[in-house]
């Protein structure tokens, strides 16, 4: 067989498996997805929760939207910012 | 055109055969490209997955959250502000919540207590999902609390329903769980405990009168900002957070979180784009020895030109395909286990199956873009400066 072809097959398999990976889980699972976003929609709704509970360790990765905008030298003056998560949040992103 | 197709094939057999000939040489320029790709596309998929959910819960956050300000930092607002604010034209409702965070020096974890009024009835949703265990709280419930399914464990509850926690003046002050939120809440309730205002003003001892912040409900979501300036104007030094700014910051926070992360990665991917030109540029011996003799069989320069490039892009769109859908699998099926403590930080209690990925055409080809791009470019000088080689200098 030319190696030009098992190529294309070995292509044709990866259509495949995408396929597979993207489309038919997403299928099956869209209908449970939809009624968990619901149910944390109405919980959102009930306890007047405004952020997500991703990162715990400081007010400011917890509650980005509704905690001080200035987090660094926020708990005394000259104090570091020293969780690592803090690198990837931006501060005061409601004034961007 | 057969013509061609049938010329491209031929020229595709021997790019083929060519790389099996350095199986060794290519297979780990094919490794380090997928990991490369692999780490890009985990990055994204599971920023984009957190943003999509962010954007799809919290359409239901407050409308209105007003918070006191005071020296540049967060401070509590008198309860007597909520009357002026009932005042304004529009407004629907306004809540009081006491909520803060408690740090247990036993566990390490930072609890947030959310302190609200139950509305009547709300205990009779026995059968509302979001509890999987026990009930939700009443108004008249005093020292009774709902917990997440962590928080039972990291307090060591096992079957107990009591606990204590310190007070200011390290005086215990004793909770009763009346609930469990399901697992399902985790991403929004891992670390929550969920009391009622008067028990939330006992924990942190907070003077009568005075609440963390107000939320307001408006009757018409269309004069929400409206709304919210009228608020700015009332009560000075306070801020005011509109439910479509707690949206937007979520997606900046993604956003730089996403844009951070593939800034750390490009690194790696420049480190790979200079391995790959070295690789290509340093032709062996035998390589050159192998143009000349194409080029005596009556190879023409594009010829070999396109010989490279068919080598370049069969190593690439190989090693594009296998690490996005290895990220796919990582971040889906694994819940992006490399990449998860970098993303979630330090954090003790963390929600379980935060990750949902959506397939997404953009990321698909924004992962192309700045891979298999970058590599064809890399890799097409030495392609050229390869195939220009005289062939009677070479054999």
């Amino acid at each position: 067989m030319r190696p030009s072809i098992i190529l294309m097959l070995v292509l044709s398999g990866y259509v495949l498996l995408y396929g597979l990976f993207f489309l038919v889980p997403g299928a099956g699972q869209s209908a449970e997805q939809a009624a968990d976003i619901r149910l944390m929609q109405e919980a959102a709704a009930k306890f007047a929760l405004s952020d997500l509970a991703l990162s715990t360790e400081a007010r400011y990765t917890r509650h980005p939207a509704v905690s001080d905008p200035v987090v660094v030298t926020m708990d005394h003056p000259g104090a570091l910012d020293h969780f690592p998560s803090t690198l990837f949040w931006a501060p005061g992103g409601r004034r961007l | 055109m057969s013509t061609f197709f049938g010329r491209f094939l031929n020229i595709l057999d021997y790019a083929i055969s060519s790389l099996a000939r350095n199986f060794g040489k290519n297979c780990s320029i094919f490794i380090l490209f997928t990991l490369v790709i692999f780490l890009f596309a985990s990055f994204q998929l599971m920023t984009g997955s957190l943003t999509a959910l962010a954007e799809k819960i919290l359409v239901t956050a407050p409308d209105i959250t007003v918070q006191q300000m005071s020296a540049g930092r967060q401070v509590a607002v008198a309860g007597a502000a909520k009357e002026r604010l009932a005042g304004i034209l529009g407004v629907k409702k306004v809540s009081e919540r006491i909520w803060g965070y408690y740090f247990d020096e036993a566990s390490g974890a930072n609890y947030t207590v959310i302190g609200l009024t139950p509305s009547p009835g709300a205990g009779d949703e026995g059968s509302w999902p979001g509890v999987a265990e026990g009930r939700l709280l009443l108004p008249h419930d005093r020292g009774k609390v709902v917990v997440s399914r962590d928080i039972r464990e990291t307090l060591g509850l096992d079957d107990r329903r009591h606990f204590s926690l310190f007070r200011p003046d390290l005086s215990m002050a004793s909770f009763e769980t009346v609930g469990t939120f399901a697992e399902k809440l985790d991403l929004l309730t891992a670390d929550v405990i969920l009391m009622t205002l008067a028990d939330a003003r006992d924990l942190f001892a907070i003077e009568p009168g005075l609440v963390t912040d107000l939320l307001v409900t408006v009757a018409n979501p269309q004069e929400l900002d409206t709304i919210a300036g009228k608020i700015a104007g009332i009560l000075p030094g306070v801020r005011v957070i509109t439910r479509n700014q707690i949206r937007k910051t979520y997606n900046v926070v993604f956003s730089w979180r996403s844009g951070l992360g593939a800034i750390c990665l490009l690194t790696a991917l420049a480190a790979f784009a200079i391995f790959a030109w070295d690789r290509a540029s340093g032709l062996s011996r035998e390589e050159v020895r192998e143009v000349g003799i194409l080029k005596v069989l009556g190879w023409q320069t594009e010829d070999i030109i396109l010989l490279r490039f068919c080598e370049s892009a069969v190593i690439s769109l190989l090693a594009f395909l296998t690490g996005f859908l290895l990220a796919w699998i990582h971040v889906a099926v694994f819940q992006g286990t490399f990449l998860r403590q970098v993303l979630l930080g330090w954090s003790v209690l963390r929600p379980s199956g935060a990750f949902t990925v959506q397939f997404a055409f953009a990321d698909l080809l924004l992962i192309f873009s700045i891979s298999v791009l970058p590599y064809l470019c890399a890799t097409a000088v030495p392609a050229w400066r390869a195939a220009v080689v005289r062939a009677d200098e070479v054999i």
